[in-house]
């Protein structure tokens, strides 16, 4: 299985259903998008991730430097 | 005294009673179903609060829009469900001067969200049927919660106890991602711990009382104590508040139906969103905060407690709508007492209407800047429409006409570059800052000149006895 957002193999299975068998829910470790074994997932290509759109991505909030 | 609640269940025993609660029993399937339930009571006028009683893989209830119409916003101030938009501005205005009413503070066994308690193996899906809200989600998110954070370098200052909503991304079964934007209160705090490299305590509360959530989204001072405030607008009130289990110095709702302890990472950031926003699109994904989950307290059978946000209006902009008004009134009204009312219920404050008596020339502009220089309005406020004081500015047919016949756009429209901004503003660029525009709608008064001096027409003698006669020969279906 890979990532439908960023095509990374690190998924795991975050939680299976609380009750019955009716579905699994997985995460992708590299950019934790996360979605459930009953859904259509169709990711568009504006939210698709790599490595360098990681990179680059805004922080926020900004990381202070460490104090005294 | 206004009919209050203790907790989310009296609340949705009374909307039930005046027809604006709707069940759906179910199943449901988690997507798309909750977030496409939320979206279509939102679009219904005077929309129900709708539960979920029974959802495919999960054990608990949902409940959504329960704050997504005016009949439920009136409700919950324990007003007539009828009651006009400007009716409960001006409720709230008088409600508001009660601050600060001290929180009443209760033991352990007495607070119901205290009941259960879960510090091992610890599975958010087991008690919240979490679900993703619009199809672009990266996850499924936490939308409506309360969640409180203390000051760390005053941990013990009651004041500076913060109750904020920040969207939560649900990153595994105990670890969320939260949105701390720069200009919140959570900011300034997290700020404190991350010069030390030292985790901020945190209490995410789901499913309270419904003006504990009201305040949570109002932008007061930072010294402020949103609780306080809560017994202000139960008319003097107070609500009732427990200590969290982990961190001596945070108080929850004794009332909350889930509380989830733990502390933010610090000195952390990862991949967070994109999520569908207010403003009706998507705000992208950014490197964020996330929160180790260390304990769960919640009510027997939890009731989660979610709702919809995208295209205006949803539920969102009913509850962030008054609730932005009132205190840039407030904050307003302080140094310029001339101002009558404020409405910033147009995305979440983006777009203000001030209507003010005109002290002396160029005031209307003076009090833009104020509006421009308070803690929401600095970021948030693009657009600044100022009125004369006889426009109401929550009668948008009013306000066209002031700006129909009182701009004068070569002098009344201007334009201030490189401003504070608000990211999830899509035309803000670059993200967090924009160009304010303020447009000044009032009457020329001295010394500016005013060339075209205009009569304001009156109304013909008799006109309100005619009213009377008319409204009654209605009533009797004449
Ligand atoms: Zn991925």
């Amino acid at each position: 299985m890979i990532c439908p957002r960023c095509d990374s193999d690190k998924i795991k299975v975050m939680v299976k259903s609380p009750v019955g068998d009716e579905w699994e829910v997985y995460v992708c470790e590299k950019c934790w998008f996360s979605w459930r074994s009953t859904e259509t997932i169709n990711v568009l290509p504006k939210f698709r991730l790599d490595d360098e759109k990681i990179r680059n991505m805004q922080m926020i909030p900004p990381i202070p430097p460490l104090g005294k | 005294m206004a009919k209050t609640y203790k907790d989310l269940r009296e609340f949705l025993q009374t909307l039930e009673e005046e027809g604006q609660l709707v069940r759906v029993a179910g199943p449901v399937n988690p997507e798309p179903d909750l977030g496409a339930i939320g979206r279509a009571a939102a679009d219904i006028k005077n929309g129900p609060a709708v539960l979920v009683e029974n959802i495919r893989g999960y054990r608990y209830s949902m409940v959504t829009n329960v704050h997504g119409s005016w009949k439920n916003h009136a409700l919950m101030l324990g007003m007539d469900k009828d009651a006009t938009v400007k009716e409960q501005f001006e409720e709230l205005n008088r409600r508001w001067d009660k601050f600060p009413v001290t929180p009443k503070v209760v033991s352990r066994e007495e607070a119901p969200c205290k009941q259960n308690t879960i510090t091992e193996d610890i599975n958010l899906f087991e008690l919240l049927p979490l679900y993703r809200i619009n199809e672009q989600d990266g996850g499924f998110f936490l939308s409506k919660a309360s969640v409180v954070t203390g000051d760390p370098e005053f941990p013990d200052d009651f004041n500076k106890l913060n109750v904020g909503t920040y969207r939560i991304q649900v990153k595994d079964k105990d670890r969320v991602g939260i949105q701390a934007l720069a200009f919140h209160d959570i900011a300034v705090q997290l700020e404190k711990a991350e010069r030390e490299n030292k985790p901020l305590p945190i209490a995410i509360t789901l499913g309270n009382t419904p003006l504990v959530t009201f305040m949570a989204s109002t932008p007061v001072g930072y010294n402020q104590n949103e609780y306080e405030f809560v017994g202000a607008l139960q008319d003097g009130v107070p609500t009732e508040i427990v200590k969290a289990d982990t961190c001596d110095h945070l108080w929850v709702p004794a009332g909350a139906e889930v509380v989830i302890e733990g502390y933010i990472i610090p000195r952390h950031r990862v991949v967070e969103g994109p999520f569908g926003e207010f403003p009706g699109s998507y705000s992208g994904a950014r490197l964020q905060c996330e929160i180790q989950i260390t304990r769960i307290t919640h009510r027997d059978n939890p009731i989660f407690e979610n709702l919809y946000l995208g295209v205006p209006w949803t539920e969102i902009d009913y509850l962030m709508a008054l609730n932005t008004s009132v205190p840039l009134y407030k904050q307003l009204k302080e140094s310029m007492p001339e101002v009558v009312a404020v409405n910033a219920m147009y995305t979440h404050g983006m777009g203000v209407i001030i209507s003010t008596k005109v002290r002396y020339g160029g005031y209307g502009k003076g009090v833009a800047f104020r509006l421009l220089s308070t803690p929401h309005g600095m970021p948030y406020s693009k657009i600044v429409i100022i009125v004369d004081e006889f426009v109401d500015p929550f009668n948008l047919e009013q306000v066209m006409w002031a700006l129909t016949t009182r701009v004068k756009p070569d002098k009344d429209v201007s334009l201030i570059e490189n401003c504070p901004g608000m990211p999830l503003d899509p035309s803000s660029f670059p993200a967090g800052m924009h160009t304010k525009m303020i447009i000044d709608a009032t009457t020329p008064v001295a010394p500016e000149p005013n060339p075209r001096e205009t009569q304001l027409l009156e109304k013909p003698v008799g006109s309100e006895a005619w009213d009377a006669v008319l409204r009654d020969l209605l009533k009797k279906g004449n």
